[in-house]
């Protein structure tokens, strides 16, 4: 349900899949056998204004940098399903 | 509830040991420290007619009236917002009584969150009673890229916390030392003559780069804490030294998440303690420069820090210097979780800070703040200030 007007109705929409790195986390422990670790745990403030819990992927912990721009990617999850997942973008470094 | 108006008192309390292994159910363990806290009070099991606890609690209401022997419920309830609404428990009991909806309420918790079915800090992966803490979007946004944990969830806050003020983790780690040096005089803490230093903080590995180390989390603790509120003129007529409930309030905002909060705005401000402590103090007439000690909800290391620029005890940005100025000791402006703390003592979910500002307020606590009369005991969004009349 929208929030501001509550209304129930959606549509799916295009996103241009650029955004921004807002916080993260190099998670060590404890491990669950379904991720490898580290996991590089990250918050993505997407262009579109809209904030994301994902992860990092084609970065060593030690590139990742707040404010750096991300670009999405998809990586498999549990059921063969796809979650999107963000990776530096090009050229920015 | 404001200042001068405090009809109710908290007038006994009692908790089981703190342990790893209780070695009993959360049932025995509630009905054990229920017990303690009426004989504290001075009153029977069959004075009791109300209950509070947390949404989470295993102890269900119908097994504990028969189990402790209580004889008719007039009132109960559960807070919500897991740990964060530790003092919750506090104001509902408070309403209950000034309302007359109850003329003696007990507020519980018991958990075993290190022996239980599932530990405390470990990762949840399906719906359980641990996991329901997280609130619901957790499970469906975090799962799937590994955000398990409360220590995961956190980090993400705690990391842009850092990036927001030059905050290290050493800024953490000194009042994390702060913490244990209370524990390590504390029989009745984990941290009790296990002293810790700085380099001994630094040294302990990463759970959560770069803000949350080993040393940064709170124990995962088997025990149950226990508290009998009543009324000013009931307490009046018991043995025991009662502390009034002189303010209690909650703050719960908008698109605010309980562990996974990620959505707000800002996430280098705890705004829910930001929006509290204008709850707390400037509706209730309370000064925050009246408070003689304060105990902070420390489930890691970093909320602390950010809970006392939320609440308005120093500016954002500034809670590093507060500490690193030894303020959080006896000595300092504001001493803090003088019993060690959720990190030092041990995790009864919250609820053994309210015991620690009870015994402050008694003057029986081991690490005494001489002469104390107001005490603020806060989870992020729940708080309350006690006081000795």
């Amino acid at each position: 349900m929208c929030p501001h007007c509550r209304c129930l109705e959606f549509e799916v929409a295009q996103l241009s899949g650029t955004g921004t790195l807002y916080s993260y986390a190099v998670l060590h422990h404890p491990r669950n056998p379904a991720f490898d670790y580290p996991v590089l745990a990250a918050l993505v403030d997407l262009d579109e204004g809209i904030r994301l819990v994902s992860s990092l992927v084609d970065v060593e912990p030690s590139g990742i940098e707040i404010g750096m721009r991300l670009q999405v990617t998809f990586a498999p999850a549990a059921g063969d399903r796809l979650v999107p997942v963000f990776r530096p973008a090009e050229g920015t470094r | 509830m404001s200042r001068g108006g405090a009809r109710a008192v908290i007038a006994g309390a009692g908790s089981t040991e703190f342990s790893r292994h209780a070695g009993r159910t959360e049932l025995q363990l509630a009905c054990e420290s229920i017990s303690a806290a009426l004989d504290d009070a001075g009153l029977r099991a069959a004075d009791v007619d109300g209950l509070v606890s947390y949404t989470i609690d295993p102890v269900e209401e119908t097994e504990l009236v028969r189990s402790a022997g209580f004889q008719e419920i007039a009132f109960s309830s559960r807070i919500p917002y897991g740990g964060g609404g530790s003092m919750g428990t506090l104001q509902h009991a408070a309403a209950a009584i000034a309302g007359g909806a109850a003329q003696v309420v007990v507020v519980f918790r018991a958990v075993r969150a290190r022996s239980g079915a599932s530990r405390f800090g470990a990762a949840k992966t399906a719906a359980s009673p641990t996991s329901s803490h997280s609130g619901s979007t957790a499970m469906q946004w975090c799962m799937p890229y590994g955000v398990l944990t409360p220590a995961a969830w956190m980090s993400l806050n705690a990391t842009r916390y850092m990036h927001a003020y030059g905050v290290t983790s050493a800024d953490f780690g000194r009042a994390v030392v702060q913490l244990r040096a209370y524990a390590e005089r504390n029989p009745a803490a984990w941290g009790y003559q296990r002293p810790m230093t700085l380099e001994d903080h630094q040294a302990s590995r990463w759970i959560a780069e770069p803000c949350i180390r080993l040393f940064d989390c709170c124990q995962e603790t088997d025990g149950s804490v226990a508290l009998v509120i009543t009324s000013r003129e009931r307490a009046a007529d018991l043995p025991g030294q009662a502390v009034s409930i002189g303010a209690a309030a909650t703050a719960g905002l908008f698109e605010q998440e309980i562990a996974s909060d990620h959505y707000r705005p800002d996430l280098a401000v705890m705004d829910g303690s930001v929006a509290l402590g204008r709850r707390l103090f400037d509706r209730s007439g309370f000064r925050r420069d009246e408070m003689d000690a304060a105990m902070i909800y420390d489930a890691f290391s970093p909320i602390l820090l950010m809970q006392l620029e939320g609440l308005g005890f120093c500016k954002p940005g500034e809670a590093r210097d507060f500490v690193a100025d030894d303020n959080l000791a006896l000595s300092g402006s504001l001493p803090t979780n003088t019993n060690g703390g959720l990190i030092g003592e041990g995790y009864i979910h919250g609820l053994n800070l309210v015991l620690e500002a009870v015994r402050q307020l008694r003057g029986t606590a081991v690490n005494q703040v001489p002469g104390a009369r107001q005490v603020l005991v806060t989870a992020s969004r729940t708080g309350a200030i006690l006081t000795r009349d």
